[in-house]
């Protein structure tokens, strides 16, 4: 029986350290739960969010077409940056600055399209743990797109 | 590494061997480091620096990416450097890209981009570098090392 508590109350500890130490990171760090890899609602792309300094950035990681009609890798052609045009639109970072505000929201950053070179005003609302609302406006945040993005989930171990 | 002098003071500020580890496991496509550098304005003005002086512009002049591990640039497709601040008003901009790397380069000379502005980012001297380095496989073991060497022109006021 003391050998029962015993194990018990060593769960209990262990346990309640775990949560401690998970509070902890998540109180860090409360907008690093915006970091993962994520897919717009159109399915052509995939992004991954990492955070930089105080701010995230979200690079796209997979495109449906990585390729143009020549068979090279796409690049930014429609950057207004003409140095800039041959940078790989793989990899490119078309979410920055992103500052998280608490309330689930991360705001203050920008969404770029490569479809036409243009940059928008973005804030996101975290849904759930797994579903983003992007919002992209000009100027005033009433009007504009919100976009629904989903969670990616990553396979652990590399398949054979 | 200042190299001249005079009202709105232009200098050269050079980093070198400025090192970025990605770690494993790496993924086909692009992959990213960071690094932090801190600019100390005294250092770089020298004798002539007074208290207030700030970073008003900056321009990347030359980048250029060394291997730093025996793995060179194998299946390395291209580089990309970005800087970013903490500053909540300034964006990140990307400054420089090497696409597509040559075949048995052994140093990456970056083609920078004039435009970029860099000023407002170096502002509070305290700067993020993020080199991307854009994977043709998977790395599931180890991790991939390079070294960073560039010049900024910064105006000084």
């Amino acid at each position: 029986m003391l050998r029962k508590l015993t194990f018990l109350a060593v769960s209990a500890v262990i346990a309640f350290g775990t949560l401690s130490f998970d509070l902890q990171q998540e109180s860090e760090n409360p907008g690093d739960r915006l970091v993962g890899i994520w897919e717009p609602s159109n399915g052509r792309s995939r992004i991954k969010v990492d955070r930089i300094g105080n701010k995230y950035y979200g690079r796209v990681v997979w495109l449906i077409e990585p390729n143009d009609a020549d068979g090279n890798p796409r690049t930014d052609i429609n950057n207004p940056n003409p140095d800039l045009r041959n940078v790989p639109l793989r990899g490119f970072r078309m979410c920055k600055d992103f500052v998280y505000q608490g309330d689930d929201t991360w705001s203050e950053g920008t969404l770029y399209d490569p479809n036409n070179g243009s940059t928008y005003s973005g804030t996101i609302k975290m849904r759930d743990d797994n579903t983003l609302d992007m919002r992209g406006y000009i100027g005033v945040e009433a009007i504009g797109r919100t976009d629904v993005w989903k969670r990616l989930k990553m396979p652990s171990k590399k398949k054979k | 590494m200042a190299s001249c002098s005079g009202p709105g003071e232009i200098h050269e500020y050079t980093v070198n061997d400025l090192e970025f580890n990605l770690e494993g496991p790496l993924f086909a496509g692009p992959n990213s480091g960071q690094a932090e550098i801190e600019i100390d304005l005294a250092d770089v003005v020298g004798g002539t620096y007074e208290e207030g002086m700030r970073i008003s512009d900056a321009t990347l002049k030359a980048a250029s990416v060394v291997p730093n591990d025996s793995m060179g640039f194998a299946e390395v497709n291209a580089f990309v450097v970005s800087f970013a601040s903490d500053n909540e008003d300034v964006s990140m901009q990307e400054a420089a890209v090497k696409n597509p790397l040559e075949e048995g380069e052994t140093a990456a000379t970056l083609n920078v981009a004039p435009e970029a502005e860099l000023g407002e980012i170096m502002e509070d001297g305290k700067v993020y570098v993020i080199l991307d380095a854009d994977l043709a496989e998977d790395f599931w073991e180890g991790n991939r090392n390079f070294k960073l060497n560039f010049t900024l022109e910064l105006t000084i006021k």
